[in-house]
């Protein structure tokens, strides 16, 4: 009886605990809501906000906010595709693959991106012929796949020796210790460096507005100078980016849980 | 009663120390032979050579009758997968459950399919008496019940020998005889074990030969009673003597 006084008195504990915590946050949440009305009135007064012409341009917003995605997308697939590749050369026992990756870290993690991103376009573009859409690919994949190699050395590093040298003595072939112990452990360790990484990549990704890709913030430029809605325009741009990098965010807390263990 | 594994004059150096300064030692079939001396006697160095995750810098080594030195990778392999180790610090494989962590052997070395693999592998997890904790996660166990599981892991490839490189020395008091319990009824079933301990108990009840190594050399071999009551070198002497005082 005593017992389950306790036990019962214990939970709603812990349930007022969670209600008070929910109290705050919705506090916290107007708090801030206030501060920013109070702030965006006090601009309203010196800067007349208008917010019809931004609705007009609303088809821009979307086309740049489409090549951003698409942009971004296959940036990051690449770019993990290279990081997966130059990390597995970096930890190999070969020389000459470490040096490889080692060299392609160098380069791509000590030049500006926004260099890269010329260098791709009116460099390497015009001699290979690249459009706008593949150069900035390319440049962002290169220049993301040099951190992601490193997110993912530290990560095929954290793994325990002792559990490789655990199935070296079940009698496994060093690819099949690769494959089934240190890979799945690596990606695991590495998921949520790499999904900051990503999220660096769709922001990034706003650089190749120099080499005139209508991505989103060419877009929001140009909304801007045309309808003199500059500040309406990059607030708007903002919000979205902030949108698709949460859409990010959340995806990573997901499978961050489902690869937990247990 | 065939000689299983064999070493003769065993050399290894580790940049400057000499770890094995030449160990020769003949280890029979249903022998379980417990291997004594002070730390940086080079008792678990010797161990590893005998599954070669230790390359010996010189010397032999056979495995039933398999000279090591000129095995191929695949023959290495075949030979690591009838050799059982278990280690100090367990090294189980930290993302799979323990039931997976008996399995992967069986089905990765032997090609056995993943659910025959895990039928069998639940057989080996009774026989270490946790059943109970076969969807559990590394991290979820216990240190007795770890090394359980690797035993369990160990004896799932059916191995030929048990090699344990100090299986309870990174455990809680209070769980040593968990595992000792275990490894115990793996000897009344007649397996052939090298044990590598610092629990005299066991090494008293359980050994049928007792080796001692010092400095990276076996000392003296005898059979249990003889060593504990007349140890022939000094340095066993003193080495008994020190066990016997820390009580």
């Amino acid at each position: 009886m005593r017992g389950e006084n306790i036990s019962l008195s214990r939970k709603q504990f812990k349930m007022n605990q969670n209600v008070k915590r929910i109290v705050r946050k919705i506090f916290t949440a107007a708090g801030i809501v206030l501060l920013a009305a109070i702030f965006y009135l006090a601009i309203a007064k010196v800067y007349p906000f208008n917010w019809g012409v931004v609705a007009r341009y609303k088809s821009m917003f979307l086309k740049g906010l489409l090549i951003t995605f698409q942009v971004s997308a296959v940036s990051i697939l690449i770019s993990f595709g290279l990081g997966l590749i130059f990390s597995i050369m970096k930890t190999s026992k070969i020389e000459f693959f470490k040096d490889i990756a080692s060299i392609y870290v160098w380069i791509f993690r000590n030049t500006p991106l926004l260099v890269v991103i010329l260098l791709t376009y009116y460099g390497v573009g015009t001699i290979f012929n690249l459009n706008r859409f593949w150069a900035a690919v390319l440049a962002l994949s290169l220049f993301e796949g040099a951190y992601m190699t490193e997110i993912i050395r530290s990560g095929i590093e954290a793994v325990d020796p002792g559990e490789i040298e655990a199935a070296h003595s079940l009698g496994m072939t060093n690819s099949q210790i690769f494959l089934s112990i240190v890979f799945p452990q690596a990606i695991r360790i590495s998921l949520p460096p790499l999904i900051g990484q990503m999220i660096s990549l769709v922001k990034d990704s706003s650089l190749a507005s120099v080499i005139a890709l209508g991505e989103l913030t060419m877009m929001g430029r140009q909304v801007g100078t045309s309808s003199f809605a500059t500040f309406e325009s990059y607030i708007v741009v903002a919000f979205i980016y902030i949108m698709l990098t949460s859409v990010l965010s959340i995806l990573g807390r997901y499978l961050e849980r489902r690869m937990s263990l247990a | 009663m065939s000689t299983i594994v064999s070493l003769r004059n065993v050399r290894k150096e580790f940049k400057g120390f000499e770890a094995l300064k030449g160990v020769d030692l003949d280890v029979e079939s249903g022998e379980i032979l417990v291997v004594l001396g002070p730390s940086g006697a080079g008792k678990s160095t010797m161990l590893r050579t005998i599954n070669y995750l230790v390359k010996p810098d010189d010397g032999e080594v056979y495995f039933e009758g398999q000279r090591l030195s000129t095995a191929t990778l695949k023959e290495l392999r075949k030979v690591r997968s009838k050799i059982g180790f278990v280690f100090q610090h367990f090294n189980l494989f930290s993302h799979l459950n323990a039931l997976d962590n008996v399995a992967i052997g069986r089905v990765k070395v032997k090609g056995e399919s993943w659910e025959s693999a895990r039928k069998q592998a639940m057989k080996y997890l009774e026989k270490v008496g946790l059943t109970d904790k076969a969807y559990n996660y590394p991290a979820q166990l216990s240190g007795g019940q770890k090394q359980r599981v690797a035993i369990a892991r160990a004896l799932a490839m059916e191995p030929d020998v048990l090699l344990f490189d100090e299986p309870t020395s990174a455990l809680d008091p209070s769980l040593v005889g968990e595992v000792l319990k275990v490894m115990k009824s793996l000897a009344l079933e007649g397996r052939t074990m090298i044990v590598v301990t610092h629990e005299m108990g066991f090494a008293k009840s359980v050994a049928t030969r007792i080796v001692y190594m010092e400095n990276g050399q076996v000392v003296e071999e005898s059979s249990p009673q003889q060593f504990f009551t007349f140890p022939e070198s000094d340095g066993a002497r003193r080495f008994i003597n020190s066990i016997l005082e820390r009580v």
